[in-house]
């Protein structure tokens, strides 16, 4: 089933859709509203209307968002949410709130930035409850013990992705790089009652694994275009771990276990990876990326960029040099979504193999 | 039994290189011909053509490594690297002790630190644009009224030079195109493009560092005007092979022959 089938589908059993756009959000506030949020990173669309509003040096993937919308590929949608990612995402979201005339209702979720304090999280949680007092205005009141159930659910489902996560890394995960992060990124748009029994069926068929061939770690916002997994796959690479924005920084490793959902919800928010996008500090984001290294065995890190993207860029010089220090080579890698692969392209991922071998 | 002998062929954008290798890893022929439109056919031709002029037959080379852009489609190789590879370890056999090399070729460049025994230890390659390349060079000879060969021996003897603003070959092209028409002389025109490709490589030389002596690999390096530029940048000499289009496919030989005593017992 497509991923517009199944949101159709979704939308006939009487859940409202909620186009996302990346990065940070409570998903589980959207379930318990009996929303599915429908996250929206990459739509394989070209690119022509959104040049007409956006700069030249503005990412592809604010660029892809904006035309899915004026290209009318986002009607199925109810409703836009825009977390406050990057400046790019801000001003998106300003262009389709303020100028676009969309007849839909537009959500912004303002995440706190680090360095963080106690105030942080009053703050977080102060946006939690005010991002549920909006969504009431559209969709009725929220029912405090579905929130709870929901919260307790993305508890499980991050459980299950952290056994996945593990496994790969230690080589003990079968599944081939292209559909790892086919079933993982699924979970950009399906309800959880549909995705914890694909990502529980997802490990119990590949489970086990000879943990053969070079093992990387990709860096960055998102593996796009998908091709590049195939390549690493022919290549015999296993890519043993990831600290991409759509799926590794956003793996919850201690869930708040409060009984208040609001409370267990922000503290998920703070025991989530350092992102760039969260502004955190340069010293966390590298000590994150050198205990996956180390615990996956990791002979290379390919920093996978997508072009323009200023709050990752900043931080890439420093990663690379503490990564090479640490001994593990490094590819750097600036594409625009959906480009394919190009033959350089190849060419570079294909060198770097033979380097790391 | 006959001695072995192993080949490498090169197919890059604008020429193909075929190189015959013997066992003492010594150069038996090689051949250079431009890979035009279809790189099956540039890469049997280029291979024929060294056949022929070594003397060996096809049965003779026991193994064919391909490389190159066009590496993937050459139906006869047996191991297909890329051309960072074999650029690395050509570079190394012919002079040892080169730790980085610098390859200009028809659409790309890279610069790459290269280890003991001709390792790549890490490499910075140009992305989509052909800017600063070979082709780009191509492009301003044919707008100039100059063959390619005749580029480097211009340039040097220009008294002074055109500074060129941009390095794209589109718009470096109406740019020559506006200072030929300001009656700026032609070697003045030629030292400045020369300028502009090196000042391109050079960001990417930076981004990896000079390691040992820099060797340049790839038809760019025939151009006296270009090493001589980048001699001046770094401040010292490099090595620059009489053939330096060959240097990828003799990597490519190299490594047929290491594959070919790794699989026989």
């Amino acid at each position: 089933m497509t991923r517009r089938e199944y949101l159709s589908k979704q939308k006939e059993m009487g859940r409202n859709l909620i186009g996302v756009f990346p990065a940070y959000y409570p998903k589980e506030i959207l379930w318990a509203f009996n929303a599915v949020p429908a996250e929206i990173w990459d739509p394989p669309l070209e690119i022509a209307g959104a040049n007409a509003h956006l700069q030249p040096y503005i990412c592809s993937v604010a660029k892809l968002g904006l035309e899915l919308i004026l290209q009318g590929k986002g009607d199925i949608l109810d409703g836009l949410l825009f977390p406050h990612t990057c400046d790019s995402i801000q001003n998106l979201a300003s262009i389709v709130y303020d100028y676009l005339g969309l007849n839909k209702p537009c959500y912004f979720f303002y995440h706190p930035k680090a360095p963080y304090r106690n105030s942080s999280r009053t703050y977080y949680l102060e946006q939690l409850r005010s991002f549920v007092s909006r969504l009431e205005k559209d969709m009725g009141p929220l029912d405090g013990g579905e929130l709870k159930h929901r919260v307790e659910q993305g508890h499980h489902l991050a459980a299950i992705l952290r056994e996945i996560y593990d496994l790969r890394s230690q080589g003990d995960f079968s599944a081939s790089n292209a559909e790892f992060y086919r079933v993982i990124r699924q979970g950009e748009y399906l309800h959880p009652d549909d995705f914890i029994p694909l990502l529980e069926g997802f490990l119990g068929r590949s489970k086990g694994g000879d943990g053969k061939g070079s093992a990387v770690i990709l860096s960055g916002i998102l593996a796009n275009p998908p091709e590049i997994l195939g390549l690493l796959d022919d290549l015999g690479v296993r890519v043993a771990n990831d600290d991409l924005l759509n799926c590794g920084r956003r793996l919850l490793m201690e869930p708040g276990r409060m009984e208040d959902p609001f409370e267990a919800l922000t503290a998920n928010y703070f025991a989530m990876p350092p992102c760039t996008t969260k502004d955190s500090p340069l010293d966390e984001r590298v000590n994150d990326l050198l205990k996956k290294i180390e615990k996956s065995s990791t002979k290379g890190v390919i920093f996978y960029m997508v072009k323009f993207c200023e709050p990752e860029l900043f931080d890439v010089p420093q990663m690379v040099a503490a990564v090479k220090t640490a001994g593990v080579a490094t590819l750097i890698i600036d594409v625009d979504l959906n480009q394919g692969l190009s033959g350089q392209l190849t060419t570079r991922v294909e060198a770097f193999v033979e380097m790391i071998s | 039994m006959n001695s072995p002998y192993f080949a490498g062929v090169d197919v890059g954008s604008l020429s193909t290189e075929a190189m015959i290798l013997d066992t003492t890893d010594e150069p038996v022929s090689y051949s250079i011909i431009q890979t035009g439109a279809n790189s099956i056919d540039a890469a049997s031709e280029s291979f024929e053509k060294a056949l022929a002029k070594s003397g060996v037959s096809q049965d003779q080379v026991k193994s064919i490594v391909a490389t190159g852009y066009g590496r993937i489609s050459i139906p006869f190789a047996d191991k297909r690297v890329t051309e960072i590879s074999c650029h690395a370890l050509g570079a190394y056999h012919l002079f040892p002790d080169t730790g980085t090399v610098i390859d200009i070729g028809g659409q790309d460049s890279k610069v790459i630190r290269v280890g003991d025994g001709g390792k790549v230890l890490d490499f910075t390659m140009n992305d989509k644009c052909a800017a600063g390349t070979g082709r780009f060079l191509e492009v301003m000879a044919d707008k100039l009224q100059v063959s390619l060969n005749e580029m480097g021996p211009l340039s040097l003897k220009a008294g002074g030079e055109v500074s060129i603003s941009s390095i794209c070959t589109v718009f470096a092209e109406s740019e020559v195109v506006s200072l030929v028409a300001q009656n700026h002389p032609k070697n003045e025109v030629i030292r400045g493009l020369h300028r502009a490709v090196v000042n391109r490589v050079w960001s990417m030389i930076k981004s990896i560092g000079v390691h040992g002596a820099v060797t340049m690999s790839g038809g760019v390096a025939k151009n006296s005007g270009v090493v001589g530029l980048i001699e001046e940048r770094l401040g010292k000499p490099i090595h620059v092979h009489p053939e330096p289009q060959i240097i990828g496919a003799l990597g490519a030989a190299l490594l047929a022959k290491k594959n070919f005593l790794r699989a026989s017992p």
